[in-house]
């Protein structure tokens, strides 16, 4: 079977999409599937900071890939061979759990910018990926946002989860994107709330969105202090698998393993 | 001894499973004694030769902190006994204890105690079937405790309808463990209905779609080039896939 393409998106920012991704992807990683993670956020990278990769241990790029300068093989970051020294990150060793990140310089950013994205080359990459590193799962970190790359990432996916906080901005928003996600016919559509205030009763919002959308809410996730202040660094969810956000996490992946 | 006094021997949780004969006999081996309010009846740290049982008034059980100010422990008043501990162990008065009120008294020194023992098995069968009844009455307080311990732990609170609502029993000292009960039971009613208030509280979210700018946004974006060269493309990907 073919590896499958999830992709994590938001249509604003702020959603909490890259550390979502990050322990999504880490969870996956844990049930022994072999996951590939890739930051397409080329605009503001960052998921790479939560796998413990600085601008110093980063080597080849996304971008050096997409000018030709590399190989897909020699972007992948084997986050298992090198898991950093967070408490959650620990736990990654010796797993197959690789990333492709995106360069976090500026001249590089800027470039990309100007030039644009070529789609054909991004797409192969991806499909590379999955072959070359034989993935089960390669995880999308998207631009928040309906732009071009994303619409990308939504076409090729074969499971799109939209996270989306409990206001009217959010659901505005994610209601032409979950239009969108069903004219490009993805097979598998979940959405995820993320940020609900506790004072909320979580159980009437996955209801009432679900009814709205006729999709399948995985989760709602609490707004969390403890996780604001936590998860610049590390993987949330690996470090505290005990926390309320960690617990309503974890109840996304049978959606992820259980897709066709 | 009075009358009045054997009756208010019979009256108290130490002695009250005596019979007649028997309360007699330790009217007979004590003495009655009697302080006036603010009166030292022992201190802490004084040998302990015998125990009393409150005949009439109050008392308070004080200790004294780091600094040397009073800290009340409890008190206690008609029927309790104090000092009962010396009679099992050698150990000095572990706390003090002050007269509030005109107080009467059953003093019994240990050595009158065990010397009623020796001669009265009455007495002693009488005493024993006092503990037995106190330790009865806690044990299955204790295990009412543990009962609805487990259930509110479960979320299940219906023992709160099916049981009525226990009032603190004051004074005697067996109460203690229903004290407990009647404690746990209001101190579970209390997060009951704390919990039902945040239930209530729980804001129920209204969402409103616009749909036009919802059906606006989604034209705008499906009806470029692009978009239908990506839909083209898609659909020829997935194709491609599935037949591998």
């Amino acid at each position: 079977m073919a590896g499958k393409i999830v992709s994590i998106h938001s249509f604003r920012g702020g959603t909490g999409k890259s550390n979502t991704t990050a322990n999504l992807a880490s969870q996956v990683a844990l049930t022994g599937k072999r996951v590939g993670v890739v930051d397409t956020d080329i605009q503001s990278p960052g998921i790479h900071v939560l796998f413990g990769l600085d601008e110093q241990k980063m080597g080849k790029t996304l971008n050096d890939f997409l000018h030709g300068k590399a190989t897909i093989r020699e972007v992948g970051f084997s986050v298992g061979d090198n898991p950093g020294d967070g408490e959650g990150l620990v736990k990654l060793a010796g797993k197959n759990l690789f990333l492709f990140p995106s360069s976090i310089k500026g001249g590089d950013i800027s470039q990309i910018l100007r030039e644009g994205i070529d789609f054909n080359m991004l797409n192969e990459g991806l499909q590379t990926a999955i072959t070359e590193f034989e993935l089960d799962y390669l995880f999308i970190d998207t631009h928040p946002g309906l732009n071009e790359e994303t619409l990308l990432s939504i076409a090729t996916s074969d499971i799109l989860i939209i996270i989306l906080r409990p206001d009217s901005q959010d659901l505005q928003g994610t209601s032409v994107t979950v239009d969108i996600a069903r004219s490009l016919d993805v097979p598998n559509l979940f959405l995820m709330v993320n940020k609900a205030l506790p004072k909320y009763d979580f159980a009437g919002i996955k209801s009432d969105i679900e009814k709205q959308f006729q999709a399948t809410v995985t989760s709602v996730l609490p707004l969390s202090f403890d996780m604001a202040e936590n998860a610049s660094k590390d993987l949330f969810s690996l470090r505290y698998p005990d926390h309320e956000w960690s617990v309503a996490l974890k109840k996304v992946v049978p959606y992820i393993l259980e897709a066709k | 001894m009075s009358d009045a006094i054997l009756q208010k021997i019979r009256k108290t949780e130490f002695f009250k499973e005596l019979s007649d004969a028997a309360t007699s006999a330790v009217a007979e081996n004590a003495s009655v004694r009697h302080y006036v309010p603010n009166e030292t009846v022992m201190r802490k740290g004084d040998p302990a030769d015998s125990f009393f049982v409150i005949l009439d008034g109050h008392l308070k059980i004080v200790t004294t902190d780091a600094k040397g100010d009073e800290i009340i422990i409890n008190k206690v008043g008609p029927g309790e006994a104090i000092g009962e501990l010396a009679l099992v162990d050698d150990r000095p008065r572990s706390a003090g204890v002050i007269a509030l009120d005109e107080v009467e008294v059953l003093e019994l020194t240990k050595e009158a105690f065990f010397k009623l023992l020796e001669q009265r098995l009455d007495v002693s069968l009488g005493i024993l079937r006092g503990f037995s009844n106190r330790l009865r009455f806690s044990t299955t307080y204790i295990e009412k405790v543990i009962d609805w311990s487990q259930k509110t732990a479960a979320g299940d609170y219906s023992f709160l309808e099916q049981t009525q609502p226990i009032t603190n029993p004051a004074g005697s000292d067996d109460a203690k463990a229903a004290q407990l009960l009647s404690t746990f039971y209001s101190m579970v009613r209390k997060v009951k209905e704390r919990e039902d208030d945040l239930k209530h509280e729980l804001e129920r979210l209204t969402f409103e779609i616009d749909q036009e700018r919802r059906k606006r946004e989604f034209d705008e974006i499906t009806s470029t080039e692009f978009y239908a060269n990506l839909k083209e493309q898609a659909k020829a990907l997935r194709q491609k896939r599935n037949s591998k």
